[in-house]
C-alpha cells in the first residue's frame, strides 16, 4: 500500500511505480500471478481478432467506405431496438428478482427456474412460435380475430423487442437475483428502524448496492440484441447483424465485407462497453453477508395474486412457445412425413448438458481470476482486461466460428504441419473454448459484481487475523460471491445449452447435440419434427439448473 | 485374399438389386406411374417399406430401400441409368461436408452404401450451405474434407472460384445434362425447380400465364401466396432480377404487392394454404406441393410451370470432389454413386426431387426434366442475393 513511497526518488523507479500503478499491483489482493493470468486470458479471448483484421484489410478501402456508408440506417435500427429492449429487461428483470428473492411468494422456486428458463430458448425457436401465432394468418391471431381482438404486426421493431425482451430479461434477472441474495439484509432493517417505508429503502439502500449486478445484466443484454441474428431476421427488421449475414450467404468477397462489418460491430461494442463502465461502479460500498434469501417484505393478502406476474410473464416466454411447438409436433405427427436422418436420440440431450457443463466449469475458471483482479484493483490494465472479455461476446457466432476454423486449420498446418491441425481442429476442447470467447462475460460481469459487494474490511479483519491471502479467498471471499459465481455459470450453461452458429461449424464430428439436431430438421423443412427436441431442450435446461438456483435458500 | 467374404456378400447383394426394379414393379398397382400417377390412385395397399422389412420378399429388400414408401413412390416402373453394380467399389474412407442435407435424407443414404459396402465408411459433416463453403474457403488446402456435397449450386460455385474442387473426369459428369454440371468442378445430383402450385377446384392450369411476368396482371395475382423471407424464394427473384434487370423486377415485385398476395413464413405453409384453398396458387419449389399431396393424397392441389424464365429456374443440388484431398479416386468413386439409378431413384421418391439422370423419372406426374424449359442462367450466380434483398426491402416486401 504504501511501500512504494521511497522508489520515487531513482527515474526507473518511477517507471517502476507507474507500472505498478498501471496494473494495480498494490491494490489489495492483487498479486502479479493474478495479474499474468488474467491478461493471459484477456489475450486468448481477444486472438480470434486477429483474424478479423487480417480479412477485413483484404476489403478494397473505396469498397470499404461505401460498405461502412450504406449501414446508416441499419446502425441507427440496431441501437434503437439495443435501446428498448435493454430497458424493458431491466424493468422486467429487476422486479421478478425481488419478488422470488425476498418476499414471501409462495414456490419461490419453481418461479425463480421458470423466470430464468426463458434464456435457453434459441431465437430462431421463440421467433418462429411468435410469428406462427400473431404473424399473418397465425394461429393465435386467427383465433381472436372473431373476438374482436385485433394483434398489432409482429414484424418490425415492436415485435423484434418484445420478443427479444421475452428470451433475454433473464440476464438482469439472473444477476440481479445474485446481488440480491448477497445483501445484507440488517442493513435494510436499519432503514426500518428509522421508519422508512420498502420503497425508499430500496431506493436508497438496496438499489445503489446492486446495481452494478442489474448493469452488468444489462450490458449482456445490450450485447445480445446487437449481436443476435436470428430475432431480427425472422421478425423482419433490418439490424446490422443481418447485413453481415447477407455478406457470409452471398460468397466471393462477402466473408471479407462480413469481418469489416463485424469490426465495426464490435467497435460499437467496446463504445457500449467503455460506457457501461462510468455508470456501473457507482457505489461498491460492501455488503458482508452470507448469501441469504430469508423473507423481508411479507406480501400479506397479496401473496397469491403476486404469483400473477411471473404467471403471466412465462405464459408468453414458456407457455406460448411451447404450446406452439406441440401443436406443430402433433401436426407433423398427423402428416407423417417421411423424414430422414438419425431419429432422435436422448444421447444428444447428454451431449448438450456435457458440452454445456464443461463450458461452464472451464468459463468460470478463467472468470474468476479477471473478475476478482477487476473487482479488487480500480487499476487501468485491470479496467482493460475486464472490459476485453466482452469483445468475444459480440463477436457473431459465424464469424468467430471461422476465425477458430481459420487458427485450427489452415494457420495450425502451416506452422507446425497437419498432424496438429488434426488434433486441435475439430476437437472438444477447440469446441469449448469458442464457448469460452463468447460467454466467459456473462460469468465475469455477475462474479465481478459480487466481489464489488464484499466489504473490504471483512477481509482486513481477516488478514489481521493472521490468515494468508490464499485462505482468506478461499474462506472469506469465495463463500461470499458465490452466488455471483453460480448465476454466472447458469448463464454460461444455459446460453451454451442453445448456442447453434459457433456448435455447427466447430463440433467433432459425429458430435449431434440438441440444437444441431433442431437446427437438421427445422432445415430440411420438417419444423415439426423440431418440436421434440426443443422440447426436451426446455426442460432438460430446467432440471439442469436446479441446482445453480437453489444455492443459498433459507437454511 | 483377405476381403474374399466381403465380395462374395456384394455379390448377392448387387444380384439382388438387379432384379429388384421388376420386383418392384410387380410388388406394386401394376405400374403406369407416368400417366397414372395422379395421388389417389396409389391407396396404400402395397406393403413395402423402406426398412426393407416388408412384405415383398428377400429379392426386393434392397431396392425398396432405396425407393421411398410414400403414395408418390408406388407404381413405378424400372428405373434406367447406371447401377451400383457397374460401378467401381467403394473401399476406404472418407470425410464429406454437406451443405444442408434435406433433414438427414443425405446422411440415410451414406450409410446405405456403407451397408453395401463394408470396406467404405464415410463422416459427414452438416451445416448450412454457406456455413459449409465458407468453412471449406476457410481451411484452405487444410481442408479435412474430401467430398463437398451441398443442396445449393451457389455454395458450390464458390469453394470452386477458391479452386478448391478438382476436375471431375467426364465419365463421372457424362450422364448429367450439361446445364447441370456448368464445368467439370462440380457435377448437379438432384434438382428442384421453381413452380406455381394451383388449387385446382379454383384454377385450371390454363389460368395460369407462361410467363412468369405477367402474372401480376393476370388477375390471379390478388390470390396467391409467397414467402419471401424464404431462401428459395429470393433465389428466384435473383434469378429474375440477373435475367431481366432490375426495374423490370422492382416493377413485378410491386405489381404483386399491389394486387394484394398474401404473406406466408416458409413455401411449404404456402403449398399447405393452396391445398386448404385458402389461395389459389402461390410460388413454391416444387416438392413441397408434393409432400402436401404425400400427406393428404385428395389434396386439390397440382403444379404449372412457367416456360423459360425465372419461374421456371431449377437449382440444383450438386457434388465436388476437393482438391487437396488425397482421395482423388475414392471420392470420385463416391459421387458417381450419387448418380447411380438407386441413388437418383432415392431422391426422386424421398425427397421428390428432380432426379439429373433422363434414365429416372420424377416421381407422380410432373414433367420430366426435359420437358421443363428452364431460363439460360449460370447457377453460381444465385448467391448473389445482397442486391435482391434491397430490392425487396424497397419495395416493401421485406
Amino acid at each position: 500500500m504504501g511501500a512504494a513511497g521511497d522508489t520515487t526518488r531513482e527515474p526507473e523507479g518511477r517507471l517502476r511505480l507507474f507500472a505498478r500503478r498501471f496494473l494495480g499491483l498494490d491494490d489489495d489482493g492483487v498479486s502479479t500471478p493474478l495479474v499474468l493470468l488474467s491478461g493471459a486470458i484477456a489475450a486468448a479471448v481477444l486472438s480470434p481478432l486477429l483474424w478479423l483484421l487480417l480479412r477485413a484489410g483484404e476489403v478494397p478501402l473505396a469498397e470499404a467506405r461505401s460498405l461502412i456508408g450504406s449501414s446508416g440506417d441499419v446502425f441507427a435500427n440496431s441501437l434503437a431496438l439495443v435501446a428498448i429492449v435493454t430497458t424493458a429487461s431491466v424493468l422486467l428483470g429487476v422486479p421478478l428478482a425481488v419478488l422470488t428473492v425476498q418476499t414471501d411468494l409462495p414456490f419461490r422456486r419453481f418461479w425463480t427456474v421458470v423466470i430464468a428458463l426463458p434464456l435457453v430458448i434459441p431465437s430462431y425457436v421463440g421467433a418462429f412460435a411468435y410469428v406462427s401465432a400473431f404473424g399473418p394468418d397465425g394461429e393465435l391471431a386467427d383465433a381472436l380475430a372473431p373476438l374482436g381482438v385485433q394483434i398489432p404486426e409482429v414484424y418490425g421493431l415492436g415485435g423484434t423487442a418484445l420478443v427479444l425482451t421475452l428470451f433475454v430479461y433473464p440476464y438482469v434477472f439472473l444477476t440481479a437475483r445474485a446481488a440480491l441474495l448477497s445483501f445484507d439484509e440488517t442493513q435494510l432493517e436499519a432503514a426500518r428502524t428509522l421508519n422508512v417505508d420498502y420503497f425508499a429503502a430500496f431506493r436508497r439502500v438496496i438499489l445503489p448496492q446492486i446495481l452494478p449486478a442489474v448493469t452488468a445484466g444489462a450490458l449482456l443484454v445490450a450485447l445480445y440484441a446487437l449481436s443476435d441474428f436470428g430475432t431480427p431476421t425472422i421478425m423482419q427488421y433490418d439490424v446490422f447483424t443481418r447485413m453481415i449475414y447477407v455478406e457470409l450467404n452471398s460468397f466471393g468477397d462477402g466473408r471479407n465485407n462480413a469481418t469489416l462489418l463485424s469490426l465495426q460491430l464490435l467497435t460499437v461494442t467496446a463504445v457500449v462497453v467503455a460506457l457501461e463502465s462510468r455508470i456501473g461502479d457507482g457505489e461498491d460500498s460492501g455488503y458482508g453477508a452470507a448469501s441469504s434469501s430469508s423473507v423481508l417484505i411479507s406480501l400479506g393478502r397479496f401473496r397469491w395474486p403476486a404469483m400473477l406476474l411471473p404467471a403471466l410473464v412465462s405464459t408468453f416466454t414458456l407457455a406460448l412457445p411451447v404450446g406452439i411447438l406441440t401443436m406443430w409436433f402433433v401436426r407433423a405427427e398427423a402428416l407423417a412425413y417421411e423424414v430422414g436422418g438419425r431419429a432422435f436420440e436422448a444421447g444428444f440431450a447428454l451431449n448438450s448438458v456435457y458440452v454445456a457443463a464443461l463450458a461452464a466449469a472451464v468459463t468460470l475458471a478463467l472468470a474468476i481470476p479477471v473478475a476478482y483482479y477487476s473487482g479488487r484493483s480500480r487499476s487501468t490494465f485491470a479496467w482493460l482486461t475486464e472490459r476485453a472479455t466482452y469483445l468475444g461476446y459480440a463477436m457473431p457466432g459465424v464469424v468467430l466460428a471461422l476465425a477458430l476454423v481459420f487458427f485450427s486449420s489452415n494457420q495450425l498446418a502451416e506452422w507446425f504441419g497437419p498432424t496438429a491441425a488434426r488434433a486441435v481442429y475439430q476437437s472438444l476442447p477447440l469446441l469449448v473454448f469458442a464457448y469460452v470467447v463468447r460467454f466467459l462475460p456473462q460469468a465475469v460481469g455477475a462474479t465481478r459484481s459480487s466481489v464489488l459487494g464484499v466489504d473490504p474490511s471483512l477481509l482486513g479483519a481477516a488478514r489481521v487475523l493472521g490468515e494468508p491471502p490464499r485462505r482468506v479467498f478461499r474462506r472469506v471471499t469465495l463463500p461470499l460471491i458465490a452466488p455471483g459465481v453460480l448465476a454466472g455459470a447458469a448463464l454460461v450453461f444455459l446460453t451454451t445449452m442453445k448456442e447453434l452458429d459457433t456448435t455447427l461449424i466447430l463440433h467433432p464430428t459425429g458430435f449431434t447435440t440438441l440444437v444441431t439436431y433442431i437446427w437438421r430438421v427445422q432445415e430440411g423443412g420438417y419444423y415439426g419434427r423440431a418440436a421434440l427436441p426443443a422440447l426436451v431442450l426446455v426442460v432438460v435446461s430446467g432440471l439442469s439448473m436446479i441446482p445453480l438456483l437453489v444455492q443459498g435458500r433459507d437454511q | 485374399m483377405t476381403d474374399e467374404p466381403t465380395s462374395k456378400r456384394r455379390r448377392r447383394l448387387l444380384a439382388s438389386l438387379a432384379s429388384a426394379g421388376l420386383v418392384g414393379v410387380a410388388g406394386c398397382n401394376g405400374g403406369g406411374a407416368e400417366t397414372e400417377g395422379t395421388p389417389a390412385d396409389g391407396n396404400g395397399t402395397a406393403t413395402d417399406t423402406p426398412s426393407g422389412s416388408g412384405g415383398d420378399g428377400s429379392l426386393g429388400a434392397e431396392f425398396s430401400e432405396f425407393r421411398g414408401s410414400g403414395v408418390l413412390a408406388q407404381g413405378r416402373d424400372e428405373v434406367g441409368g447406371t447401377r451400383i453394380e457397374e460401378l467401381p467399389n467403394l473401399e476406404g474412407e472418407l470425410t464429406i461436408y454437406l451443405g444442408g442435407g434435406e433433414g438427414g435424407l443425405y446422411r440415410d443414404l451414406i450409410n446405405k452404401l456403407e451397408e453395401i459396402y463394408p470396406d467404405f465408411s464415410a463422416t459427414p459433416r452438416v451445416s448450412g450451405t454457406a456455413d459449409a463453403a465458407n468453412t471449406i474457403i476457410t481451411e484452405g488446402s487444410a481442408t479435412p474434407a474430401d467430398v463437398f456435397w451441398s443442396v445449393d449450386a451457389g455454395s458450390l460455385a464458390a469453394v470452386a472460384a477458391e479452386e478448391l474442387t478438382s476436375e471431375l473426369p467426364s465419365e463421372v459428369t457424362d450422364p448429367v445434362p450439361e446445364e447441370f454440371h456448368p464445368n467439370g468442378a462440380w457435377v448437379g445430383t438432384a434438382g428442384r425447380a421453381r413452380a406455381i402450385p394451383y388449387n385446382t377446384e379454383a384454377l385450371d392450369e390454363s389460368d395460369i400465364p407462361d410467363d412468369v411476368m405477367d402474372l401480376p396482371d393476370s388477375g390471379i395475382a390478388g390470390n396467391m401466396g409467397w414467402g419471401p423471407t424464404y431462401g428459395a424464394f429470393q433465389a428466384f427473384i435473383t434469378a429474375m432480377r440477373i435475367t431481366e434487370g432490375k426495374e423490370a423486377t422492382r416493377q413485378w415485385l410491386q405489381g404483386m404487392v399491389d394486387a394484394g398476395i398474401t404473406e406466408y413464413a416458409n413455401e411449404f405453409f404456402v403449398s399447405n394454404a393452396v391445398a386448404d384453398g385458402e389461395i389459389q396458387a402461390g410460388f413454391a419449389n416444387h416438392y413441397y406441393a408434393l409432400r402436401v399431396q404425400a400427406a393428404r393424397p385428395s389434396a386439390p392441389i397440382d403444379l404449372a410451370f412457367t416456360s423459360g424464365d425465372a419461374g421456371a429456374l431449377i437449382n440444383v443440388a450438386g457434388a465436388a470432389v476437393l482438391e487437396p484431398s488425397p482421395q482423388q479416386e475414392l471420392a470420385r468413386t463416391f459421387v458417381r454413386h450419387l448418380l447411380s439409378a438407386e441413388a437418383q431413384e432415392y431422391f426422386a421418391t424421398r425427397a421428390y426431387a428432380y432426379p439429373m439422370i433422363p434414365g429416372v423419372p420424377p416421381v407422380g406426374d410432373l414433367p420430366r426434366i426435359d420437358e421443363l424449359n428452364p431460363p439460360e442462367f449460370d447457377l453460381a450466380r444465385l448467391s448473389e442475393i445482397g442486391p435482391t434483398v434491397e430490392l425487396m426491402r424497397e419495395v416493401g416486401v421485406l
